[in-house]
């Protein structure tokens, strides 16, 4: 008798494989005493060896597992996103006091787990793998926003986003279900000629389910009305979690967001391009407004991710392959920046009392220009001035914007990016000017984190795993807003795959 | 040699004396910088001589020449060339002013001696020369304003020479503003000749304008009274004038070179070399005569009351400037250059010998103190005697020669312009009276204490140095006519100075008697040859008829001057009684430092005040902060939002949705 | 050739970090030095009868997003570039004679402002210029801010620059929108391109450069700045560190006026003729305000300040006059203007040190044992009100004539701002200079450090003065090629243009507009030998 198996292309899903079964070694590690230590160095070499892998497949795009997964140089692209915040994450998490507590093992286990429900978020092409890996990325994450178990803000963050984030789970669930009972099909593909059929255009059933779709979706990105969480989140969670999710969540979500919106529903661009476009705005308008005059720095980066989410979102609203370039060239600029941000606000918060307070950074200028400049050029760029790229960044999304008709939307850029100036350039002040009318530092802060429950180590600015990634990343900012080319390629492959 | 390469060398002395003197400030000995300043327009005069020489070779129709050094602004059209223009009207100019520069600075050379500002003086004055030179000779309307301009700064620069004293440096401010009004005008009429002409060069100019414009053009109307403004501003004339008494802040020297002999009758100059515009639009012609007229008179009543020697003469140079502009504006052009030449050599005789009475007086310059200088400073009253007559037209003297054709050629020109006649006869009844209250106030009588302690020391007060406008102590540093002071019966330069314009005053006329001879006519016309009014000749008769009334005039005059000063010396102070209200008003300079107060200064400042106070404040700062403050408040609200509560989140989560579902079916529908 | 110049600021700045403190100032003094070297062998290798760009550099830069990294010279630019380099070395010096706190930060953000300013004149991409042009902001951010001084009523140095820096990026960010804009309109679906030169071969349509217009305007009007935009200027002014507020207001306010000549006449013709109106209107209201507001203040630098802003008006206005005279006179007014008002604010710097305060009321005096500063502080003075016989006088007479010859009613009000200028800049002379010493002002001449410094600026203006003819020659082809792009039309006296043989012999004007003059000129040189 004969039994023919489903053909299974290994190659392809190699490093979903790779990743979940480092998922496991971590979590074994945890348990073997001897093994307790090496669970950082398992999981950057898990790391390692799916962004290999994932390059092994660049320029080969197929279909996997049935077509329930699409691995392109998309997927691949905001996968590398997302696997390079990862390594930064585990870098950063080093004598992180959340790690030791939930156990070094299952904290990357679980940062692990989140990054293998991205990277299959990012490949995602049908409603089930779609939401399967949605889910994937986001329990670990709530378990790892709770990971600093002896401040109750981080419980708080955890509580929050779990409740918030099963909310926002919930309508996408929804929506998917209203889509697929409009379109009878849960492949996007199938979907879109579902939907291009006669008769279901405008159809009320999928457009509520577009919508609840797009509010999940939203939610995920921190898009606003639906960014509240953030900021709370951000400002709890430990902070090099904080790091990680602020960038691969978003990147992971906008991959299928774009990948769902502009192949799926792409014969309803004409109904859902004016939405977004208001959602995108709206969040700009919000997220810079949000952030004026936070004193702590893991809000401020919270509101301004609420801002540039705004931003991006503004290259998928186009619905146009330069649109999704500049898209992707946007979170993969965005990922450097904000990865410099964050490492030197994990180094002052362990070097200070002062936590996450702005204070923490006063005269870093003179005190320590090593991590004054990775902060400073960070802000410089998120505010997209020349020279970083941020700018190119922001030139790239408001040249696709004009080009798709929505120059409305790169007005509102630009203004958005004046208002931000306000706050950003405040930090740099911090650092490099005279205190002048902000009251010189005094009582220790009680936002973020709190003095007994963090032990001081006033080395931790000169720490190599801590500058490290402050360096590199800010070089690559530096690097990439002065020869941006080599990225623009990067995400011109990106783009052309969905299109 | 040809005449342009003299002119060039006329105007390059004295600029490398004003940089030498200039640089060397820390090296050079005191006398060397005067005499470096004194020969550098000695050399310019002989320069202007043989100028003059080489000029009087070619035909008289010929005696003009262009010439240029280099483009200095030439592009998109605007031909601008670093050039001059000689002919005779510029090579005459360039004789009076480096003539009288020369005795000038000779007569600073001594008079200056205690100053500490020596050298800087001399360097002004040099760059002043030049200046002056510069005006003179320049070959277009740009270069024309270049001189004009400077000749207003140098001024500035004289007039405030004392920096330290209040007094002084507002009169300069005073002056250097009026005069850049002044130029402003002439700028605009440059504008307004290259719209219509499309060039800066007199050549160019003058030799289009008659087929360009029709007579009375308002074109060519407005460009004349541009040009018209620019010259009252350094003609001190009505009512661009208040700068000149004030002017007087500055040293003696200063009044006499710049405000009596060169700087004021740059205007006069401007009128004859722009004749063929004022030709082709009489109307500006005209308002020209009847402001030189009004400002013959004004000045010659307010010359009556001033009690400030200085200024009773700055005001009567303004009345004979007035003279000379009715003069060049009817078509008297000869005879209002000729007016100016003798009016520079006895104003500046006047101001030299007033310079050695004040000198003897400790600076104190009030007529009411002085008295009795005749017995203490023979030679000093003698040439003030001398210009005094001259000024009043003396039968015989140097004015009484060239005021009087002025008056004849009106005279002949006949119809309306017979008003300039009559009514130049009572400002020449004023000028006799005025001048000869000054002579009979100083010289004769009682010798005041100073004039007394001449007479038995032999010895000049030196009293304590005050500012004579206010009389506050000055500030000895610097910036004060210095410790000693020199009278020219002790100091050979000024004597030399003024004994030779002392001849020239009272003989100067002789080069133009009528009937006799004619130099100045004969010379300059050819200038003025295409000019239609130069048809218009008084007959010798009618000239000396002129002559004698004008004579019988100053004579009463000076009769008038006796009586109420000497003979009845009560009569004055009767007469203000009787007259307070006209007295009053003359004494109040006729209210016209009041009205350009009201008029101008105020409201400026007031503009001033609001725009800083208010406007700055309200709207320029209110859109920075009110945009500022409206972010803000939006960000209060976002916080506000923000509770921190999951319900609130929950709400506005599934608010959201609502709006977005509901958007999305009416869009759909 | 190009390329160095641009970059050898920043190469210095960059080696500078690692030398020793006290050496940082010399070096980058020396980096300066040398800029101005190269700078002023462009200019001597500079083609005046050139209308279009020479010495162009260009290159790929993003291709994907249809940016080159292409520069070049020409008449509108070259004398900008030389008076930067010249105005960098003058304050870089007079910083480097002076103890500065963290040297190696502020001699690298002093260099790499250079670069950027030089980057702005020279980009011939609109990108490239939108790029340099926000870039320059940074360096000035860090200067302002950090060495800035606070005020006594609370304003601090650093909220100061936060104004300003938002303000200017209010225009600048419209700007990048408005440039991205004109490329894909003009591409219309075609390659993207941002080269000037190509995009001002084919305009937009009508409905489209009207609000373009209006972005690029905004951008420059702010940095100028011009009247009601200019509320970031006096916090700014009074916060900034003086040898940097030298260059910052001696060069950077001029990048305003000339991206007008650069990028909005060429690129935007209908628009700019539409709102010719509107611009003058701003410019006047700039030149009476700025004057009215000059003459009223009592902080040195403010009267600098708001004189700038008139100056700035006349800029604008003589562009506006949409004639090559006018624009010649706009860009000589600018190398002028940045001329005098540098030496300006160091003698600002210097008065200060004397008199211990920068308020007119209690300064005076002052020239009596300093009759060298005296002296060039009059030069700068009188340069500033445009004394005829400075090379302020021909700019302005340029603008003037132009606007003139064009709109009749604005010149005769904007000429009302020349008596206003005449005021202030004498007022500054005299209280500061001259009247009475007040208690605790000590006259003390120039040392030989700021005299090194000073003496070769005010030398300049003096040279410009007797020869303004350097510039207008090099600059009225481009000028005249920029402004027919707006107008359509040649210059109309355009072909009167002609350079007659100056110094030939002791005779005669060249050519001159008329024939029959020609002749009179010709008969005359005949006679003259």
């Amino acid at each position: 008798m004969s039994f023919d198996a489903p053909h299974i292309d290994y190659a392809g899903l190699s490093p979903v494989i790779a990743l979940t079964a480092a998922v496991c070694v971590v979590l074994m590690s945890a348990v073997f005493r001897p093994l307790r230590r090496t669970a950082p160095a398992l999981t950057l070499l898990a790391l390692a060896s799916a962004a290999g892998l994932l390059i092994w497949q660049w320029n080969d795009p197929r279909d996997l597992v049935a077509g329930a997964l699409r691995i392109d140089d998309l997927a691949i692209a905001i996968s590398l996103v997302v696997l390079l915040m990862a390594a930064a994450a585990v870098s950063l998490s080093i004598r992180e006091p959340a790690a030791e507590q939930v156990g070094s093992g299952e904290y990357h286990a679980l940062l692990l787990g989140s990054v293998l429900g991205m990277v299959l978020l990012a490949q995602a092409q049908n409603l089930v793998s779609f939401f399967v890996a949605i889910e994937t990325l986001s329990i670990p994450l709530y378990i790892l926003c709770a990971g600093n178990r002896r401040r109750e803000k981080s419980l708080e963050a955890g509580l929050k986003y779990l409740i918030v984030g099963s909310l926002g789970s919930a309508t996408l669930l929804y929506g998917m279900a209203f889509i697929y009972g409009g379109s009878g099909s849960t492949d996007f593909a199938g979907i879109a000629s579902g939907i291009g059929r006669e008769g279901l255009l405008g159809d009320p059933l999928v457009l509520i389910g577009i919508a609840l779709v797009a509010v999940g979706l939203a939610f995920k990105t921190s898009i606003a009305p639906f960014h509240q969480w953030t900021p709370d989140v951000y400002e709890g969670a430990p902070t090099p979690i904080t790091a990680f999710m602020a960038v691969a969540t978003k990147a992971a979500a906008f991959a299928v967001f774009a990948r769902f919106f502009d192949l799926a529903l792409l014969p309803q661009a004409d109904e859902w391009q004016p939405a977004l476009a208001v959602l995108a705005a709206a969040s700009i308008v919000i997220g810079n407004i949000g952030a004026l005059g936070q004193d702590s720095l893991k809000r401020l980066l919270g509101y301004s991710g609420v801002a540039q989410a705004g931003y991006i979102l503004g290259g998928l609203v186009v619905a146009s392959e330069a649109g999704v370039n500049a898209l992707v060239f946007y979170l993969a600029g965005y990922a450097f920046m904000n990865l410099a941000a964050f490492a030197v606000v994990v180094a002052r918060e362990r070097e200070t009392i002062f936590g996450d307070d702005i204070r923490a950074v006063r005269g870093l200028g003179q005190e320590r220009p090593l991590l004054a400049w990775p902060l400073t050029i960070s802000m410089l760029a998120l505010a997209g001035l020349p020279a970083t790229v941020g700018f190119i960044g922001k030139l790239y999304l408001i040249e696709a914007l004009v080009a798709g008709e929505y120059t409305w939307l790169a007005v509102f850029i630009a203004v958005g990016t004046m208002i931000s100036l306000a706050y950003y350039l405040r930090v740099v002040a911090a650092m490099w000017m005279r205190p002048g009318a902000e009251a010189a530092p005094s009582a220790p802060a009680i936002a973020g984190a709190s003095p007994e429950a963090d032990p001081v180590d006033p080395e931790a600015g000169r720490r190599l795993y801590l500058l490290a990634p402050a360096l590199l990343a800010t070089a690559a900012t530096v690097f990439f807003g002065i020869l941006p080319q080599p990225l623009v390629e990067f995400a011109e492959r990106a783009g052309a795959s969905l299109f | 040699m040809s005449v342009s390469f003299w002119a060039w060398l006329v105007l390059l002395f004295p600029l490398l004396g004003s940089i030498a003197i200039g640089l060397g400030f820390r090296v050079l000995p005191a006398r060397a910088a005067g005499a470096i300043g004194t020969a550098a327009i000695a050399l310019s005069f002989a320069c202007g001589i043989a100028a003059l020489v080489s000029l009087l070779g070619d035909e008289p129709e010929a005696r003009h020449h262009a010439s240029s050094l280099w483009n200095y602004a030439s592009a998109a059209g605007l031909d601008i060339k670093l050039g001059i223009f000689v002919d005779p009207l510029s090579i005459f100019m360039v004789l009076v002013v480096t003539g009288v520069s020369t005795l000038i600075h000779l007569y600073s050379f001594g008079y200056m001696e205690s100053d500490r500002g020596y050298r800087r003086f001399f360097s002004y004055l040099n760059f002043f020369v030049f200046s002056m030179l510069l005006l003179v000779l320049a070959g277009n309307f740009v270069l024309l304003t270049v001189g004009w301009a400077f000749v207003g700064f140098a001024s500035y620069a004289l007039i405030s020479f004392w920096y330290r004293r209040a007094t002084a440096t507002r009169a300069g401010m005073k002056a250097f503003v009026i005069n850049v009004v002044g130029d402003i005008g002439l700028v605009l009429a440059a504008f307004l000749i290259f719209r219509e002409l499309g060039s800066f060069d007199y050549e160019a100019v003058f030799a289009k304008a008659p087929e360009v414009f029709a007579v009375n053009q308002w074109t060519i109307v407005a460009i004349c009274l541009l040009l018209l403004l620019g010259a009252f501003a350094k003609s001190a004339q009505l009512p661009l004038h208040t700068w000149l008494p004030d002017a007087m802040e500055g040293p003696t020297p200063v009044s006499a070179l710049i405000h009596a002999a060169t700087m004021v009758t740059a205007g006069v100059y401007l009128i004859a070399r722009t004749h063929v515009l004022f030709d082709l639009a009489p109307t500006a012609a005209d308002i020209a005569a009847f402001t030189g007229l009004a400002t013959l008179l004004v000045a010659g009543t307010i010359a009556l009351v001033v009690t400030d020697l200085k200024r009773a003469i700055a005001y009567s140079t303004m009345s004979q400037i007035g003279y000379m502009v009715v003069g060049v504006s009817i078509g008297a052009f000869s005879a209002g250059m000729f007016h100016l030449m003798t009016h520079a050599f006895f104003k500046a005789l006047l101001f030299m010998a007033a310079g050695s009475i004040i000198a003897a007086m400790a600076n104190r310059q009030d007529i009411d103190a002085m008295s009795g200088f005749g017995k203490a400073m023979r030679f000093t009253s003698a040439m003030f005697l001398v210009g005094a007559l001259a000024l009043a037209a003396f039968p015989g003297t140097s004015g009484f020669f060239s005021k009087d054709e002025i008056l004849a050629y009106a005279e002949a020109r006949g119809g309306m312009y017979l008003i300039f006649t009559v009514l130049g006869y009572v400002g020449a009844l004023l000028t006799a009276v005025y001048t000869f209250r000054l002579v009979f106030r100083i010289l004769p009588g009682t010798p005041c204490n100073p004039a007394q302690e001449l007479i038995e020391t032999g010895q000049v007060v030196h009293a304590e140095p005050e500012n004579p406008a206010t009389g506050e102590a000055e500030d000895t540093e610097v910036g004060f006519p210095g410790p000693e002071h020199h009278i020219a019966e002790r100091s050979w330069p000024m004597k030399v100075a003024m004994g030779v314009l002392g001849v020239l005053a009272l003989v100067g006329g002789l080069v133009q008697v009528p009937g006799v001879d004619h130099v100045i006519a004969s010379f300059l016309d050819p200038v003025f040859e295409d000019s239609p009014l130069l048809e218009v000749h008084p007959t010798v008769g009618a000239e000396w008829t002129g002559l004698g009334i004008g004579g019988a005039i100053s004579i009463l005059g000076i009769a008038l001057a006796y009586f109420l000063y000497v003979a009845q010396p009560a009569t004055p102070a009767i007469l203000i009684q009787r007259l307070r209200p006209l007295h009053t008003l003359f004494a109040r300079k006729w209210y016209f430092d009041e009205l350009i107060d009201l008029l101008v200064v105020r409201p400026a400042l007031a503009i001033g005040r609001f725009a800083n106070r208010t406007f700055e404040r309200v709207v320029v700062d209110g859109l920075v902060s009110g945009t500022a403050e409206t972010v803000r408040g939006a960000g209060g609200i976002v916080r506000l939002v923000q509770s921190g509560f999951v319900r609130s989140y929950a709400l506005l989560l599934i608010a959201g949705f609502a709006g977005l579902a509901l958007y999305f079916l009416l869009a759909s529908s | 050739m190009t390329n160095s110049l641009l970059w050898t600021p920043l190469v210095f700045g960059l080696i500078g970090l690692a030398l020793p403190k006290r050496l940082t100032g010399w070096w980058a003094t020396l980096g300066t030095a040398v800029t101005l070297g190269i700078a002023i062998a462009l200019l001597a290798g500079f083609d005046s009868g050139a209308a279009g760009l020479q010495d162009t550099v260009e290159a790929e830069w993003i291709p994907g997003l249809g940016v080159e990294y292409s520069l070049g010279v020409d008449g509108l630019n070259v004398f900008l570039l030389v008076l930067t380099a010249l105005l960098w070395l003058g304050g870089t010096a007079f910083a480097a004679f002076r103890e500065q706190e963290r040297p190696h930060l502020f001699f690298l953000m002093m260099l790499l402002a250079e670069t950027a300013t030089l980057g702005a004149f020279l980009a011939q991409d609109l990108l490239l210029f939108v790029l340099f042009f926000d870039l320059m902001l940074v360096p000035f951010y860090f200067l302002f801010g950090a060495w800035g001084s606070d005020r006594p009523d609370g304003v601090t140095a650093s909220a100061a620059t936060l104004k300003m820096i938002v303000y200017t990026l209010v225009g600048s960010l419209l700007m990048l929108v408005a440039a991205i804009a004109t490329a894909i309109v003009a591409a219309d679906g075609g390659q993207i391109t941002f080269s000037i030169a190509d995009l001002a071969q084919n305009p937009l349509g009508e409905g489209s450069q009207r609000w373009i217009f209006w972005f690029f305007a905004a951008a420059f009007l702010v940095k100028m700045p011009a009247f009601l935009l200019h509320g970031w200027m006096p916090d700014a002014y009074r916060a900034a560190p003086l040898p940097v507020l030298a260059v910052f207001s001696g060069v950077l306010a001029k990048v305003g006026a000339y991206g007008f000549l650069r990028v909005v006449l060429p690129l935007f013709p209908d628009a700019t003729v539409e709102f010719q109106e509107v611009v003058l209107v701003i410019a006047l209201a700039s030149i009476l305000y700025g004057s009215v507001m000059a003459f009223t203040q009592t902080n040195v630098r403010l009267v600098a300040g708001y004189s700038s802003v008139a100056q700035l008006g006349f800029m604008t206005a003589g562009i506006f006059a949409l004639r090559a005279d006018g624009a010649d006179g706009a860009v000589l007014q600018m190398v002028n203007h940045g001329l005098v008002v540098a030496p300006l604010f160091i003698i600002v710097a210097v008065l200060a040190e004397r008199s211990g305060s920068e308020d007119l009321r209690e300064m005076g005096g002052m020239a009596m044992r300093a009759p060298v500063l005296a002296a060039l502080f009059l030069i700068v003075a009188l340069a500033t009100l445009a004394m005829p016989g400075s090379a302020n006088f021909i700019g302005e007479f340029y603008i003037l004539n132009g606007l003139f010859q064009a709109k009749i009613a604005f010149a005769f009000v904007a000429i009302a701002g020349v008596a206003m200028s005449a005021y202030y800049a004498l007022r500054l002379y005299q209280r500061t200079m001259h009247n009475r010493v007040p208690a605790g002002v000590g006259s003390r001449e120039l040392g030989w450090r700021d005299g090194v410094v000073l003496v070769p600026l005010v030398a300049c203006i003096v040279g410009l003065a007797l020869y303004p003819q350097l510039v207008l020659k090099r600059t009225d082809a481009s000028v005249q090629q920029s402004v027919a792009a707006a107008t359509g039309k040649p210059a109309p006296e355009a072909e009167l243009a002609e350079e007659a043989p100056a110094m030939s012999g002791w005779t005669g004007y060249g050519p001159l507009a008329d024939r029959q003059v020609d002749e009179l000129a010709a008969g005359e040189s005949g006679k003259s030998p």
